[in-house]
């Protein structure tokens, strides 16, 4: 249930319904990651240490996604570097799953590791979002609601399987030069 | 390139988040998280930074340890398990000091973390700038130093650099 509207008319997000799974190696970072969330009002958070037990983690829990009664993971917030699975291997495997429950996960980065490189990495390998560490209530909530309102369109190209890469759709002025195009295929899930 | 590597699929999904939110799944409607709740979870940060440097000086005790077994053993599994954690105890550092506005720790412990991370150096040479890189957070944790361009960290830095430098 949408909880209030404010002042903007912009709905106050309830997130009692949401399961967010949360994969850190750091003791202190996971505290912390699941206490905010809780006070977003998330309803179930789910903490996990390395990639390998979020991949155990998500095969057994998206299993259950068409369930009534027990829940699924609906976001994703990964480490990036983890010495048992790291995030770009989690990322990776998402994408690459044959469950259409596990691979269109939103998920989002949340690293320390700032560097261009990572952020076109994590990009490429078909992260929703990025988060630069250190973690503040504004940025954790603006990415959160960035994946609720505005979830791009998956791409599957010969080399790329996740959220459209380009953020905005520019109108170009003058004559459409391209001399190939891709086929495009669409559909909607 | 054939007309395989051509295609694109464009999935248009529903927005199943917005349908667990109440609202339509096709909706275009934005939102928010509560100010009050943000300001909640900022305060969470702020309360755990009340102790940001005990956890400093236990992570540090831990590193030091760890590095005093390592730093004697030759090239080996064990050498390179040691490694690995202080690599993510150093990531550690770096991430809890950030948070809690120690960036001289923060930018040390970054450092340390990927210094570590080359095995390429001679061990002699190794030891003598990760050695600089823990006597430096000592100093930072010891004297509860903050400030990433102040007199203490401009020497702090030239210290490391030295140890670098040389080797």
């Amino acid at each position: 249930m949408v909880a209030s509207i404010n002042n903007n008319n912009s709905l106050a997000y309830n997130l009692s319904n949401f399961t967010v799974l949360v994969v850190e190696d750091s003791l202190y970072m996971q505290t912390l990651i699941s206490s905010m969330l809780k006070v977003f009002g998330v309803g179930d958070i789910v903490v996990c240490s390395d990639g390998v037990e979020a991949r155990e983690l998500l095969t057994i829990m998206q299993a259950r996604s068409q369930s009534r009664y027990v829940n699924s993971v609906d976001i994703v917030l990964t480490d990036w570097l983890m010495p048992n699975g790291s995030g770009s291997e989690l990322l990776e495997w998402v994408r690459n799953n044959e469950k259409d429950s596990i691979r269109f996960l939103p998920m989002v980065v949340v690293s320390g590791y700032t560097t261009e490189k990572l952020t076109h990495e994590a990009r490429d390998l078909g992260a929703n979002e990025t988060l630069v560490k250190p973690i503040s209530g504004n940025l954790l909530a603006a990415r959160i609601c960035s994946v609720i309102d505005n979830p791009r369109p998956f791409i599957r190209s010969s080399n790329f399987f996740g959220p459209d890469r380009r953020r905005q759709q520019t109108l170009i002025d003058g004559e459409d030069r391209r001399k190939s195009r891709p086929n495009i295929v669409e559909k909607q899930v | 390139m054939s007309k395989e590597d051509d295609k694109v699929e464009v999935y248009k999904r529903r927005n199943m988040l917005k349908n667990k939110l109440g609202m339509g799944v096709r909706t275009n409607e934005q939102g928010h998280l509560d100010q009050e709740k943000i300001d909640e979870a900022d305060q969470l940060i702020a309360a755990l930074c009340v102790d940001c440097i005990e956890t400093l000086g236990e992570n540090l005790d831990k590193l030091s340890s760890i590095w005093a077994e390592m730093k004697d053993i030759s090239p080996s599994a064990e050498r390179e398990n040691k490694a690995q954690q202080i690599f993510t105890l150093a990531h550690e550092i770096k991430d809890v000091s950030a948070l809690c506005g120690y960036t001289l720790a923060a930018y040390f412990a970054e450092s340390l973390r990927d210094y570590i991370g080359q095995t390429a150096y001679e061990l002699k040479n190794q030891r003598i700038i990760i050695q600089a890189h823990i006597d430096a957070l000592n100093v930072i944790q010891k004297n509860n130093i903050k400030d990433d361009a102040g007199p203490a960290a401009i020497e702090l830095k030239k210290m490391v650099k030295v140890a670098i430098d040389k080797y």
